[in-house]
């Protein structure tokens, strides 16, 4: 028997969506519109999280060291920069190896390869490149390197990653704050729209329902089909969401990966891997939101 | 079968549509309440079918207390009083059968078991050749003849039919008050409420008049007296 009526409350449902078509269509655009607008949210918080990671990984401290320092001198200053609580690791880069990597950085330049060759000799110098353990330590890291005290250092040069990442942080929280206004927007007119769209719903039905309560339906009978109505909508909303989505991604990826050329950026992948989570969570979430909205709409107009 | 006790019904401070009213209404009875429009009537057929809750007073429905009854209990009481109403409340777009099918499917009834009761019915309102209209390709008395159809198919121990033929001619009133007495010999109370005073005096049944939320006459072979 529960079976049985659960069977007839998706038949009134479907009616309900069938009879009121554009009503209906109008507000799943507006859930698909209120999904997309929260996914390309968490795209946008993806991407900026990859360019933070990736100029905090850039993140470096370079000592250079006198082009005569002996080797023994040059592994004991080593050692007391590695000491240092700040320093995640060193690497100590010798003359030779120096000019390994100018002669490939310029390899496509002849003209400074041809001074160097004709300089006759390694003009560069040796160098300690000191990673911090974060970002957050880095200025903390050059205070310290500031005080060490040695004949070996004959310059040193702190690349100002801080005020980038400063302002990639900055940016970001701009955008997350007006994605996250934007999203609060679509997510208050979905529950407008989905009040809405059940309030003509049930005065679409006002005469079946007094009838059903006339002759005795249930409360739960005469509230479910609408209830069920939303929670189809929610589905038809975020099945097509993810649909209109991923071809989005599709487009924009390669725009992506061209932008951070070097570093492993996939937003698709990012989206399939958290499929369940992203795309389950979101469903659940808006379910509940409609489920709220019919509720109060057909507490407040069902009683015919 | 149905006890009124004290009963009145207050809207505002100073607008009370039933006042102190009591009525026994005994199992098997068929009883009119008659009265002119807005004399409370209507307020007595909605306390009863607790569309309304009394403002003060008790109302017992077979030994059933439904004056504080709670929004889960009602469809259980509507399950056991069947009501007709002066504009039938069909569904156009149901056919005769289907909208007395519908009071049993929305209820949950299996359709073995709609598909047994149905036909019972509408042969009992003698509309078993009509089964297939659509509500708008009968006349007024076969519309009503439906919603009684569908009034019984939760045989109901009582009736309550609130105006039954305030739509209809007199031919066809007639033919809906026989059919209410037919409904009451198998031992159904029927409570008619109307202002119709030819079919009143013609029934020779009791008869509660009511005037101004006060029952002004209560007699056992009663006539239209106001």
């Amino acid at each position: 028997m529960v079976f049985l009526s659960f069977l007839r409350i998706i038949k009134f449902s479907f009616q309900d969506i069938y009879r009121n078509i554009w009503l209906s269509i109008v507000t799943i655009t507006i859930l698909i519109l209120a999904l997309f607008s929260i996914n390309l949210l968490l795209a946008v918080r993806v991407i900026s999280e990859t360019a933070i990671s990736a100029v905090k990984d850039k993140i470096d401290v370079s000592l250079y060291l006198k082009p005569d320092a002996a080797d023994e001198e040059i592994m004991a200053l080593k050692g007391q920069v590695s000491n240092l609580s700040q320093v995640k690791e060193v690497n100590y880069i010798s003359k030779a190896q120096a000019l390994e990597f100018f002669q490939e950085k310029n390899k496509d330049n002849p003209e400074i390869l041809q001074a160097l060759q004709e300089l006759g000799k390694n003009p560069l110098t040796p160098s300690l490149v000191i990673t911090p353990k974060s970002a957050e330590v880095a200025n903390e890291l050059i205070g310290e390197l500031n005080k060490i005290e040695s004949d070996l250092i004959e310059s040193q040069n702190f690349s100002d990653n801080q005020l980038l990442l400063d302002k990639i942080n900055s940016l970001t929280d701009k955008i997350n704050e007006i994605g996250m206004i934007i999203s609060l927007i679509f997510i208050f007119s979905t529950l407008l729209v989905v009040y809405n769209a059940v309030r003509v719903e049930i005065y679409t039905h006002r005469e079946e329902i007094g009838i059903m309560r006339l002759v005795g339906a249930s409360n739960s009978f005469v509230h479910m089909p609408f209830l069920l109505s939303s929670l189809i909508y929610t589905l038809i909303g975020t099945v097509a969401a993810v649909f209109i989505f991923y071809p989005f991604l599709s487009l924009l990826q390669p725009y992506l990966a061209n932008f951070f050329a070097g570093y492993n950026i996939n937003v698709i992948s990012y989206f399939s891997s958290n499929f369940i989570k992203i795309f389950g969570l979101e469903f659940l979430a808006v379910a509940l939101i409609n489920a709220l909205a019919s509720w109060m709409a057909v507490r407040r107009y069902s009683k015919v | 079968m149905i006890k009124l006790l004290n009963i009145s019904k207050i809207y505002h401070p100073d607008v009370a549509a039933l006042k102190d009213v009591n009525l026994h209404i005994k199992p098997g009875e068929f009883i009119s309440i008659v009265g002119q429009s807005g004399t409370g009537k209507t307020t007595m057929v909605k306390i009863l079918t607790g569309e309304e809750r009394a403002s003060s007073g008790k109302v017992l429905v077979g030994g059933w207390d439904i004056t504080n009854i709670g929004q889960r209990e009602v469809p259980w009481l509507r399950r056991q009083i069947g009501v007709i109403f002066q504009d039938f409340k069909l569904l156009p777009k149901k056919n005769l059968r289907e909208n007395v099918s519908f009071a049993l499917e929305v209820c949950g009834n299996t359709p073995t078991k709609i598909g047994s009761i149905v036909p019972q019915v509408m042969k009992i309102v003698g509309l078993e050749d009509k089964q297939g209209r659509y509500p708008h390709e009968v006349s007024g008395g076969e519309q009503q003849r439906a919603a009684i159809a569908r009034a019984l198919v939760h045989r109901p121990k009582i009736l309550l039919a609130d105006e039954p033929t305030g739509n209809l001619d007199s031919i066809n009133a007639n033919e809906i008050i026989e059919l209410l007495l037919r409904i009451n010999r198998f031992g159904t109370t029927v409570v008619l409420v109307t202002h119709n005073r030819e079919v009143v005096n013609k029934l020779k049944r009791r008869v509660i008049t009511l005037d101004n939320g006060v029952i002004v006459s209560d007699q056992e072979v009663g006539k239209y007296i106001l």
